[in-house]
């Protein structure tokens, strides 16, 4: 299970694997895709590179769905978001199309370069188109199950990416409905982590403190929450983990979808890191760290 | 009567159920939708001789001209003037996929036509016969969203697409002349790859000549008359949104031949 790759090559190697089976499957990129793309070279016809086009890319791709192919449009999560916002809420939400977004520099993963290319409001955007379904895989493992699952059904879905860092998850990836418990509940609390990084800091937590539970789950829209809840049921208190702001997180929809549990949120907060830096060093500046993990599970009891 | 006799009959007709939604009680976009009447009748002409091809109302704001015209090619087997606009209907002031014959939601401009260029790409991914047309406003090119599709079009040399352009010089405003003129049209869309012909956007024989999709991106240049059909309308930019009496509805439709 450990990565090799990282969740944006491991995108594109599953997703040229998929195609060979799989006749319906094209592949949209927006610039952003790389000069060498392994889709490319194996399938040319059904790879097309766009050009910076991105709410164009979305709405050419509900076209070619509408038509009955399975359309895969890779962009940064700040793009798909916003630069193509309304393209996505038309023809994922509204029209419910079945596009798959596949969007890498989620959260402060793009580090140096800057509020230009980071996204900590992405998944407020998706949560509020209703039958969207969204994935933040966290490894090459589960990022491939993610893509699976997209390719699979016939549903639009939102699967958001870091940048190019090799996330080594030694763990079974979560697949819709699941929880993939990292460390087992000794109390009545546990933190439930979303995406590479925060997986990693709730980690670190639970090795300074063992009797944590670690839920960690990869599909995180609101009907995707709801089917994983019952094996969430022993937690009292959960402590959600994400590289978002508060605002449309993960932790907004469960506290609404749980309003007899205490749930708390440790997450990017409101500033605009623009300062150098890697993905670590712009994820403390912003106090995402084990320690805020930990203050947050000590808060309250 | 021949064919083209027979869709004129169909334009008028359609302009009669338009006069009747905007004396819905809600009113409608009259004026681009009169304007733009003779070019869905021809273009649901072409749709018809060659399969697979889909109509793309991306000014989807006349949508009264899309329902009025649905119907009479039989798409819309119920008059949907009765109910445009009122509750527990499919016929908003924007169409939407609720509407037998629309497959994709416009009215927010400019994506009609990127989502046009998709299903004519489908096409040739799919290996099937057909191609799509895009109905636009003049005032629609405003958008930045409609030259991003047209780049992407000639860069992707997608065949089987034609764009119409409805040149009724209005929009909400006030006309597209004082607002933003849209200088060198022509040559512009020449410039992005598209074969270009200009047209008189009321001569449904022409139009249905012209707009047949080919195996190059193809520009038609519509000129029409904003608020055709109805003399107290026509050429008055005033009449992008109306909303009119049923007695007032009976006079404009008598008028119109």
């Amino acid at each position: 299970m450990t990565a090799t790759v990282s969740a944006r090559e491991a995108y594109r190697l599953e997703l040229t694997e998929l195609a060979a089976d799989d006749p319906r499957i094209v592949c949209l990129e927006a610039d952003l895709g790389g000069p060498k793309h392994c889709f490319q070279d194996r399938f040319p016809d059904r790879f097309l590179n766009l050009g910076i086009a991105e709410a164009s890319a979305v709405d050419i791709a509900v076209g070619l769905a509408s038509a009955g192919l399975r359309p895969f449009v890779s962009t940064f999560a700040t793009f798909a978001a916003f630069r193509a916002g309304e393209s996505v809420k038309l023809g994922l939400g509204y029209l419910g199309a079945p596009v798959v977004l596949v969007s890498p520099y989620g959260g402060v993963s793009g580090a140096w370069f800057g509020p230009t290319h980071h996204c900590l409001e992405d998944l407020a955007v998706m949560q509020s188109l209703p039958g969207v379904r969204i994935a933040v895989p966290a490894g090459e493992a589960e990022t491939r199950e993610a893509i699976r699952a997209a390719a699979d059904g016939d549903w639009p879905c939102y699967v958001r990416l870091g940048r190019n860092e090799v996330f080594d998850a030694s763990f079974a990836p979560a697949g819709r409905g699941a929880v993939t418990w990292l460390n087992p509940m000794g109390g009545d609390t546990c933190v439930v982590s979303i995406g590479e990084k925060p997986t990693a800091l709730c980690q670190a937590a639970t090795e300074q403190q063992p009797d944590l539970g670690h839920a960690h789950l990869c599909w995180v829209d609101e009907e995707s929450l709801t089917l994983a809840l019952p094996q969430l049921a022993d937690a009292r208190r959960l402590v959600v983990v994400e590289e978002h702001r508060a605002a449309g997180s993960v932790a907004s929809t469960l506290a609404l979808l749980l309003p007899d549990r205490e749930v708390l949120s440790v997450n990017a907060g409101a500033d605009w890191p623009a300062e150098g830096g890697n993905h670590d060093e712009t994820l403390a500046a912003l106090g995402l760290t084990t320690s805020a993990v930990l203050s947050a599970v000590l808060k309250g009891k | 009567m021949d064919e083209i006799d027979l869709l004129r009959e169909q334009a008028s007709r359609a302009r009669r159920l338009v006069v009747d939604m905007a004396a819905s009680g809600v009113g409608c976009h009259l004026g681009g939708s009169l304007s733009v009447v003779d070019i869905l009748v021809a273009a649901y002409a072409v749709a018809r001789s060659e399969p697979g091809t889909e109509v793309v109302l991306s000014k989807g704001h006349a949508a009264a001209a899309l329902y009025a015209v649905l119907h009479e090619v039989g798409v819309i087997e119920e008059n949907p003037a009765p109910r445009y606009g009122r509750a527990g209907s499919p016929y908003t002031g924007h169409p939407g996929p609720k509407v037998p014959g629309v497959r994709f939601p416009t009215g927010s401009l400019g994506h009609g036509l990127a989502y046009a260029v998709g299903w004519a790409l489908s096409r040739r991914l799919l290996n099937r016969p057909g191609g799509a047309i895009a109905v636009v406003g003049d005032g629609e090119l405003q958008e930045g969203l409609v030259w991003e599709a047209l780049q992407v079009a000639q860069a992707k040399r997608v065949g089987g697409l034609t764009v119409v352009v409805d040149l009724n010089g209005g929009q909400n405003d006030g006309y597209v002349s004082d607002i933003s003129p849209l200088t060198d049209l022509p040559a512009r869309l020449a410039a992005f790859g598209f074969e270009v012909a200009e047209v008189d956007g009321h001569d449904i024989e022409k139009l249905v000549r012209t707009m047949a999709p080919t195996d190059r991106p193809l520009a038609v240049l519509a000129t029409t008359v904003k608020g055709k059909g109805v003399p107290a309308t026509e050429g008055k930019a005033g009449s992008h949104y109306v909303k009119i009496s049923p007695a007032r509805a009976r006079q404009w439709k008598a008028a119109i031949r």
